[in-house]
């Protein structure tokens, strides 16, 4: 068990979410670990994704969104008062299933947080740029087309310059929400290796729908279901020897 | 055939003719503008003034009547005086009326050298392209410019002084209403455009769903509908006294006409501009605020941008407006025709002096018509120059590939 010398990133406890009257997450008690991929699994509609954005309050754009219970975060609550959201922001970055980069040049693209974070410094700029598209590995890609358009990238090209960008604010999470559920297998297969690479930096929290993309990547696997999480631990364990009959049945197929 | 395929066939007929008709009628009125107007149609309305300014003289004394003889060859409708060393001919003026005009003048004429018996400076030369109204002789008839340019040549090579010359600078030009046009459009862009796109901003950022703002939609709507005479009456009430006291302007002004102008086009501006704010998609809001960017920095860095060809829209919308305009400005400056634009003097836009040519006895049909053709110019060119200049914009950002 590598659990015991990890530090714990994120500790959830009793998480209430709703939606108006609907409630999302029901008594969510999970901990993230560092430097660890943590897969979130579930049928569609389960909350896997509405408690992704809980991780950096992307759920405060909706407005009849209403959080109850203890979101810590290197054990300040996220959800207190006085919480700096954009400079959690920074830190606990995020990348979401469809690419979305910015309709701006590529270099454009990965500047755009730190220039919005009042970096001017040219030199800098340049140096995170390239910096942060060799972790993503997309450099030797495009680094004789940095000032092209970001749109002209293909799919798969365009979901690593998302990541690439996250990387670009020097996050401490990255949070991705199904980043290769829009892409095909070989872009896949690319983005899984990066995420494989990426652990060694950063802590990871990634809801899938792929199977076996969670058992391949990641160290811990939540599996949620109506709203709370069913299953919690080694992904080793959850796909070999599940406790709990549903999870069984969801990992086997036999349904969701 | 089947009672299905007539049914279709009925639908596919009634687009057609409905694609058609729309077709055949805005052709027809580009068309039939352009056959009125074309022949007036020339570089001389757009640079000249609008004011003809008559003078009425004598010669001075001790002038010489000599053989001007010119090397220059005349068309077969010019008649040439070699005594008084001056050619006429027949023409029509910018507005289309009949009239003797000077296409020579002999550097040694004596009609160089002019005394001017009205207000004004004493001395005047006669030069190309004035009009000539009247040549009066002392105990001989009269020569008119209504009787041609070759009888009133015949009458100067009969006669060995001239009593009283009467003659016109050439009048009738639109310089001063397409430059109050332009001045419009630069100033009414100026007002609008910032107000209107931040009020969209607010309606469609910030602005929370609920009664008030729902309401203050709606408002805007029906502002649309409201007929600009009225706007040019609130034009008149507010905006005319409010220029007369911050500025030197007595009357109605371009300023307070901008002003109006400006108020017509708001809801126009507003209304384009959100449609174009709601396309953005969520996903850049999203990937913005998640990369620790303030709402406003989303706002200004990523969405407007993204929302520019939908500005840029409601900008071309707005010049339309602005060139079209009349009744409001009837009002707001006052429909005197100036040669000399000043901000904050009365002036005439150019569907104004359509407007003012019309109401004239005998309304100046062909005129109106070439300068309705102008005004088709103007709307074609600024269309084109700002669809390119865009296109460059949204190159360099990267909005197109």
């Amino acid at each position: 068990m590598t659990t015991i010398e990890n530090k714990k990133t994120f500790e959830i406890k009793n998480l209430d979410l709703f939606y108006g009257e609907t409630q999302a997450l029901k008594q969510i008690e999970i901990p993230i670990y560092e430097k660890e991929v943590t897969a979130l699994i579930g049928p569609s509609g389960c909350g896997k994704s509405t408690f992704l954005r809980t991780l950096n309050r992307m759920n405060d754009l909706v407005e009849s969104c209403k959080i109850t219970g203890d979101v810590k975060y290197h054990n300040e609550n996220i959800y207190a008062p006085q919480m700096d959201i954009i400079g959690l922001r920074t830190q606990v970055g995020m990348v979401f299933q469809k690419p979305n980069p910015f309709p701006m040049s590529i270099y454009e693209n990965i500047a755009y947080g730190p220039k919005c974070q009042g970096m001017k410094n040219k030199q800098e700029l340049n140096q995170i740029v390239e910096e942060s598209l060799k972790k993503a590995a997309l450099w030797d890609e495009v680094k004789n087309r940095l000032k092209e358009s970001a749109l002209s990238l293909s799919g798969g090209q365009q979901q690593r310059l998302c990541i690439a960008r996250t990387i670009a604010m020097k996050p401490e999470v990255i949070l991705m929400d199904e980043p290769t559920s829009a892409l095909d297998p070989v872009a896949t297969a690319k983005i899984e290796d990066l995420i494989v690479d990426l652990k060694k930096d950063y802590t990871i929290v990634i809801v899938t729908h792929n199977m076996q993309q969670a058992a391949r990547i990641s160290d811990k696997t939540a599996f949620f279901l109506m709203g709370e999480i069913i299953e919690f631990g080694d992904t080793n364990f959850i796909f070999s020897t599940p406790k709990h009959k549903q999870t069984e049945n969801y990992i086997t197929g036999r349904f969701g | 055939m089947s009672n299905r395929n007539v049914k279709e066939k009925t639908y596919l007929g009634m687009t057609y003719g409905a694609a058609f008709v729309s077709l055949a009628v805005l052709i027809m009125i580009i068309g039939y503008v352009f056959i009125n107007g074309y022949k007036l149609l020339n570089f001389d309305l757009i640079t000249h003034n609008y004011t003809a300014v008559t003078y009425i003289s004598d010669l001075d004394e001790g002038f010489v009547l000599n053989n001007y003889e010119t090397q220059r060859d005349f068309d077969e409708d010019t008649y040439y005086s070699t005594k008084w060393g001056l050619a006429l001919t027949d023409d029509t003026d910018l507005q289309g009326k009949n009239v003797v005009v000077v296409t020579y003048v002999h550097p040694d004429s004596p009609l160089n050298n002019l005394h001017n018996k009205g207000v004004g400076q004493s001395i005047i030369e006669l030069k190309i392209d004035y009009e000539i109204i009247r040549i009066a002789f002392d105990g001989a008839a009269s020569a008119l410019s209504s009787r041609g340019a070759s009888l009133m040549i015949t009458t100067l090579d009969d006669n060995d002084d001239i009593r009283e010359l009467e003659f016109a600078t050439t009048g009738g030009g639109i310089r001063g209403s397409i430059i109050t046009t332009l001045y419009l459009i630069v100033l009414t862009l100026i007002f609008a455009l910032p107000i209107g796109v931040g009020a969209a901003i607010y309606l469609n950022e910030y602005a929370k769903n609920n009664k008030f703002n729902r309401m203050l939609r709606n408002f805007i709507e029906t502002l649309t509908g409201v007929p600009s005479i009225i706007y040019g009456l609130m034009g008149l009430a507010v905006f005319v006294p409010l220029t007369i006291g911050l500025t030197k302007a007595t009357t109605g002004n371009i300023i307070s006409g901008a002003m109006t102008l400006a108020v017509i086009l708001l809801p126009v501006v507003i209304r384009t501009t959100e449609e174009s704010l709601k396309v953005v998609p969520d996903d850049y809001r999203y990937a913005s605020l998640a990369l620790g960017a303030s709402k406003t920095q989303t706002v200004f860095k990523v969405i407007l941008p993204n929302a520019f060809s939908g500005i840029l829209t409601a900008t071309l919308l707005a010049i339309g407006r602005i060139i079209g305009e009349s009744a409001a400005l009837v009002f707001a400056i006052g429909t005197s025709i100036k040669d000399d634009v000043y901000l904050t003097d009365r002036s005439t836009s150019l569907a104004v002096h359509i407007w003012s040519m019309m109401t004239d006895e005998p309304a100046n049909f062909e005129l109106s018509s070439t300068i309705a053709l102008i005004i088709l110019m103007i709307v074609l060119v600024l269309n084109i120059s700002i669809k390119l200049i865009s296109k460059r914009f949204m190159r360099k950002y990267g909005v197109l590939t």
